[in-house]
């Protein structure tokens, strides 16, 4: 089943004319026509859970907003960075007015009347792709004063980010949308209820908002029907790593793992086994070659230690070393740690620190002990998830693959030890 | 603005029920269950939390993940954890973390001894590093200003000194560059931190990263003892800590309180200290150069001011003010106390039976006026200027002329939309402007506080400009308001409290009718200006100065400067008591006695919202020899070599007195006063404040 991936690759489906043709913008026209409770209430029936990496329900998100004529900011997160992550920038590239449609049905459900789109800054093309069709959509009346003649009003500003990981997290997202160094905020409050500049404001992925449009055509009870209970819909899936055909994938929620590894992404070359995944992005703990079959939905991935998060499967085989795989996902997040919060910053760079001098073989296998000691300490007490978002997959191979790293540790030690040949 | 009411509620820290205001931040409120709980990032001086450093995690009931205290709100039964082991090993983990990048240089750095990051890695922390990788280099140590060394490896990220520059001072100089842990804090474009408010960020640094230049090295924290007192280089009177070490001033830190200073102060305040010693010694060996501390009495001889025994310079100084008698004139200004004021005043009217002594720069201004304008009722507080709806500021730059008010009227517009208009005198005089001026304030709610300087009230059109003001404060009905009111900033930093210790020439002690020796109303004197015309022209032929120089820099404008050039030419005497010889006393002073600084001194001042403010004396030495003799013994000393006594033996008998003069003082004692001080306007005896009829 496809709703966002339907005839993705159709040629102009970027420009108006053609995503009007196949009955673009008659979603918005349908919400106009209702009151926003009851598109809210769409929304929540559809169950659609958050596209971006932390699966909150979004109608809920919306509900929370408060009422009355106080000014509502909607904010959409296509800061797409987490490593691995690749399917936001397909659905800008190919059919932005679908986000444009579903971020104006959902800033009238939720009374927002000005929002931004936040693009990461290396997405240059998109982003003059997403400038070119707010061109089209403000000049067609579907963005700005009293929108196809109803009462709603809405202002939409595309703006490019500088290029840093933490500007995806909602909060350090509002202050580099308000001009500041983009680090995260102490939650509470909550963007809900102090968010850009203060204002309450809905922040949404790419992908959610999207998806909003279907979910108006469709009716939210009909979309709901798609998926598993809690997990409804379908999801852009992005797989990379060692498969034979690497690329994003629609699936429905709730479909086995190994069937989007092996049967869509082909699975690793020939003669080799997968060793360990990332089911959601790099942030996610790793599961191994013994997990394949668990469902791929929010729960299922939950139950089995790990998460869907942003929706980006890494396939890791047998030919790569874990200490590598540790070392460039460690390294990552050290460059990317704003520097804030004491742990992330300071655990990031240690773990780092520490992996290096197992790769340069000075280190003793009670180094692997602290090393997990220190995930544990950053897990759940820093200020943002960032620091989670390294501890949790470094955790998880030390613990999954703690005799690989300690077999790496001796075999490096006494290379290190070995005279160098003249 | 309605300052926020406090709930107490009862919550449980520690299997301890405790009370504390509801809302409080959880680190606020176990101290009143006496729980403590770590903190570096925390400063609630800087606005809100930002829970960076994470040093305060504490177990909620009810909340799966460790939250910081800092930023959570304690609310009526809440149970909270901060012994259990999940809490400790966090807190251990923290210590770890922050410590494995710090140098650990602590024998060598200035903060050893009064370290939050020592004090706490020794009461929170494990007590052992993990951490054998290289640690982060940084050059070091580097002039972040002037006044300001930043050494960045021992920088533990805590965004103090950054949010300071942000969100307190505004100067938004300070930035933190880089990302991660290759963070560190500097101006944007490592141009030099160059602000009027800067040296706070030393006292809020909680490790040894910002350091005070010219502290670094001079002590360690076993070397000094504290001692408190008020800073008296300007009105705004803030309340100080003074590390001394061997009779030395070595540092100046606030001593927060919350009426007068919100824990701030100026760089003036913080690092003028160095200059108390002055340049070089005024001693017997050569004459007294300008600029020079006065550490003993000198005697112009030759032409030339030289120093002299205390006797001599004493029976010089009567004989030459006997001769004159009742043609003396007398200023006072500087940071003169309530005690030194009051007994030269005794001395004047009652020693030399001369009625013109000032320490008004302004000019006389009717007493109708003084009193109106300081009518207990009519009178605004500092942290009124925090609250108030709105807040006129009226011919002054509080930056120049009370630099601590402008960092707490950006208090009040950042935190609590306070609404800040500015004004001229000129604006008050022309009807349709000071009508729309008052319009503007009305509607920005009941609660407006006046601020203005006592500039406005100079000139020959000054009492109708106080008129004006009073004008507008009825208008506003300010004087039924709470919170509402005037603000004078005073021209010295005890303006008021000498004008209420009766140093005018038409009010003695308490703003009262002025009475000669034999009891009976005194005539008015002649103001300061005329004082200086007085003596160009030969009436008067005396003057004594306690902490002024009317040819000081910058303070009157040419005509009357060259007016008091003359003047002081002409004077066949001139007396003064002073820290520093200056050019004008260099130049025509007979005999200059040495007076004390603020840090030597004992007395009262009155801060410009009233609240009395005691002077402790912190060192007994200057430049390494005795410290000069109280004013107020000075004063006692001349006066009975003139042939009056006044009966005042001691610092303490002498603040009795004054309180005995002025009524609105009565009952005052020193120990109510306290190190806190006291507003008089508070106090019962208020109600003692003469001529409370309405003037408008």
């Amino acid at each position: 089943m496809k709703i966002l991936f339907d005839r993705i690759d159709e040629p102009g489906l970027n420009t108006l004319e053609v995503y009007q043709r196949r009955g673009g913008y008659e979603s918005l026209r349908k919400a106009l026509a209702m009151t926003p409770e009851e598109v809210l209430g769409e929304l929540e029936a559809s169950n659609l859970r958050g596209r971006g990496g932390a699966g909150f329900q979004m109608g809920k998100k919306v509900s929370f907003l408060p009422h009355g004529t106080i000014e509502k900011y909607l904010v959409c997160n296509a800061d797409e960075s987490e490593p691995g992550t690749f399917k936001d920038r397909e659905l800008l590239q190919k059919t932005p007015h679908m986000l444009l449609e579903g971020l104006i049905i959902a800033s009238y459900a939720a009374a927002a009347s000005r929002s931004f789109i936040y693009i990461r800054g290396e997405y240059v093309q998109q982003a003059d792709v997403l400038d070119a069709a707010l061109a089209e959509a403000r000049e067609a009346g579907y963005v700005g004063e009293r929108i196809l003649g109803s009462e709603h009003s809405l202002s939409l500003v595309v703006h490019r980010g500088a290029g840093a990981y933490i500007c995806g997290e909602e909060t350090g997202l509002l202050d580099s949308l308000e001009g500041k160094r983009g680090n995260p905020r102490l939650k509470p409050p909550f963007p809900a209820n102090q968010g850009l500049y203060q204002g309450p404001t809905l922040i949404n992925n790419v992908e959610t908002l999207a998806t909003v449009p279907a979910i108006m055509r469709m009716g939210g009870a009909e979309y709901a029907k798609l998926g598993t209970e809690t997990s409804t819909g379908t999801k852009l899936v992005s797989v990379s790593g060692h498969v034979q055909r690497p690329g994003n994938y629609e699936v429905e929620l709730g479909v086995p793992s190994r069937q989007i590894i092996y049967d869509l992404a082909g699975g690793p070359p020939p003669g080799r086994t997968v060793k360990c995944w990332f089911p959601g992005g790099s942030s996610a703990p790793v599961l191994t070659g013994d997990d394949l079959d668990v469902p791929y939905d929010f729960d299922s991935l939950a139950k089995a230690g790990s998460m869907l998060g942003s929706g980006a499967i890494i396939v890791v085989d047998d030919s790569t070393a874990i200490l590598d795989v540790a070392l460039k996902t460690a390294k990552f997040y050290r460059h990317e740690s704003c520097g804030k919060c004491t742990p992330c910053r300071e655990g990031t760079n240690w773990t780092v620190g520490m992996l290096e001098r197992i790769d340069r073989g000075e280190a003793t296998p009670m180094d692997l002990e602290i090393m997990a000691s220190v995930q544990e300490h950053i897990i759940g007490n820093c200020l943002c998830v960032l620091g989670d978002a390294m501890a949790m997959p470094i955790g998880s191979m030390i613990a999954k693959f703690k005799d690989e790293f300690e077999a790496h540790i001796e075999t490096r030690r006494l290379q290190a030890l070995e005279p160098v040949e003249a | 603005m309605p300052r926020p009411a406090q709930n107490i509620i009862t919550f449980t820290i520690d299997d301890r029920e405790v009370k504390a205001p509801e809302n409080a931040m959880l680190v606020d409120a176990a101290k009143h269950g006496d729980v403590e709980i770590p903190v570096f990032c925390y400063e609630p001086k800087l606005g809100q939390p930002v829970g960076a450093c994470r040093m305060c995690l504490v177990e909620i009931e009810g909340i799966p993940k460790l939250q910081t205290g800092c930023s959570t709100a304690v609310k009526d039964g809440m149970v909270v954890h901060t012994q259990s082991e999940r809490v400790k090993a966090a807190q251990r983990s923290v210590v770890e973390f922050l410590l494995i990048n710090h140098p650990l240089d602590c024998p060598v750095c200035d903060k050893g001894g009064e370290c939050p990051l020592q004090d706490i890695t020794f009461g929170w922390g494990g007590g052992l590093s993990r951490f054998i990788e290289p640690k982060r280099h940084f050059v070091k140590p580097l002039e972040l200003s002037p006044t300001i060394a930043i050494d960045r490896e021992r920088c533990i990220l805590c965004y103090r000194c950054v949010r300071f520059s942000q969100e307190i001072s505004e100067d938004h100089q300070l930035v933190l560059l880089e990302r991660g842990t290759q963070s560190y804090v500097s101006t944007f474009d490592g141009h030099p931190y160059v602000a009027p408010f800067a040296g706070n960020i030393v006292e809020l640094c909680p490790v040894g990263a910002l350091t005070s230049r010219p502290y670094r090295f001079r002590a360690r924290p076993w070397d000094i003892e504290d001692a408190g007192s008020v800073c008296t280089l300007c009105p705004s009177q803030c309340n100080v800590t003074l590390t001394v070490r061997d009779e030395r001033v070595l540092r100046v830190q606030a001593r927060e309180h919350p009426e007068v200073d919100d824990g701030w102060l100026c760089d003036r305040g913080r690092f003028a200290y160095p200059a108390l010693g002055g340049v070089a010694q005024a001693n017997g060996a050569g004459p007294a150069a300008a600029g020079a501390r006065v550490v003993e009495p000198l005697l112009r001889d030759g032409g030339e001011l030289r120093a002299v025994p205390w006797e001599r310079a004493l029976s010089e100084a009567a004989a030459g003010l006997s001769r004159a008698g009742a043609r003396t004139g007398a200023l006072v200004g500087g940071g003169a106390t309530n005690e030194e004021g009051y007994l030269l005043a005794r001395l004047m009217r009652e020693g030399l039976h001369s009625p013109h002594l000032d320490s008004r720069r302004a000019g006389a201004l009717p007493l109708d006026l003084h009193r109106a304008l300081n009518d207990p009722g009519l009178q605004a507080r500092v942290s009124d200027l925090e609250f108030a709806h709105a807040v006129l500021v009226l011919d002054t730059d509080p930056i120049e002329d009370a630099p601590i008010l402008d960092l707490r009227l950006r208090k009040g517009a950042r935190r609590h939309g306070l609404k800040l208009h500015r004004a001229s005198a000129a604006d008050l005089l022309d009807s349709t402007r000071a009508a729309e001026l008052a319009q503007l304030l009305r509607d920005a709610g009941e609660e407006i506080v006046i601020l203005w300087h006592e500039r406005l009230t100079a000139g020959p059109d000054g009492a109708s400009r106080a008129r004006a003001v009073l004008e507008l404060a009825d208008t506003l009905s300010l004087a039924g308001t709470a919170g509402a009111g005037l603000l004078e900033i005073p021209a010295h930093s005890n303006g008021r409290g000498l004008r209420e210790a009766g140093v005018l020439p038409n009010a003695g002690p308490g703003l009262s009718e002025p009475s000669g020796s034999d009891g009976a109303d005194g005539p008015d004197g002649l103001d300061a200006l005329a004082i200086a015309g007085a003596l160009a022209g030969g009436e008067l032929a005396a003057l004594l100065l306690l902490g002024e120089d009317p040819l000081a820099g910058g303070q009157r404008d040419g005509a009357e400067t060259e007016l008091w050039g003359r003047a002081l030419e002409r004077a066949s005497t001139v007396v003064a008591q002073a820290t520093f010889v200056t050019d004008g006393l260099r130049e025509h002073a007979n005999v200059v006695f040495p007076a004390q600084a603020y840090a030597e001194k004992e007395g009262t001042i009155v801060h410009p919202d009233g609240r009395i403010q005691r002077l402790r004396p912190a060192v007994a030495l200057v430049r390494g020899r005795e410290a000069p003799r109280a004013q107020w013994l000075l004063i006692s000393e001349l006066a009975s070599r003139i042939g009056l006594d006044l009966d005042t033996h001691t610092a303490a008998t002498a603040s009795q007195r004054l309180f005995d003069a002025v009524p609105f003082y009565a009952g005052l004692t020193l120990e109510e006063i306290g190190g806190k001080g006291v507003r008089w306007q508070d106090r019962p005896a208020a109600e003692a404040f003469p001529g409370r009829e309405q003037l408008v």
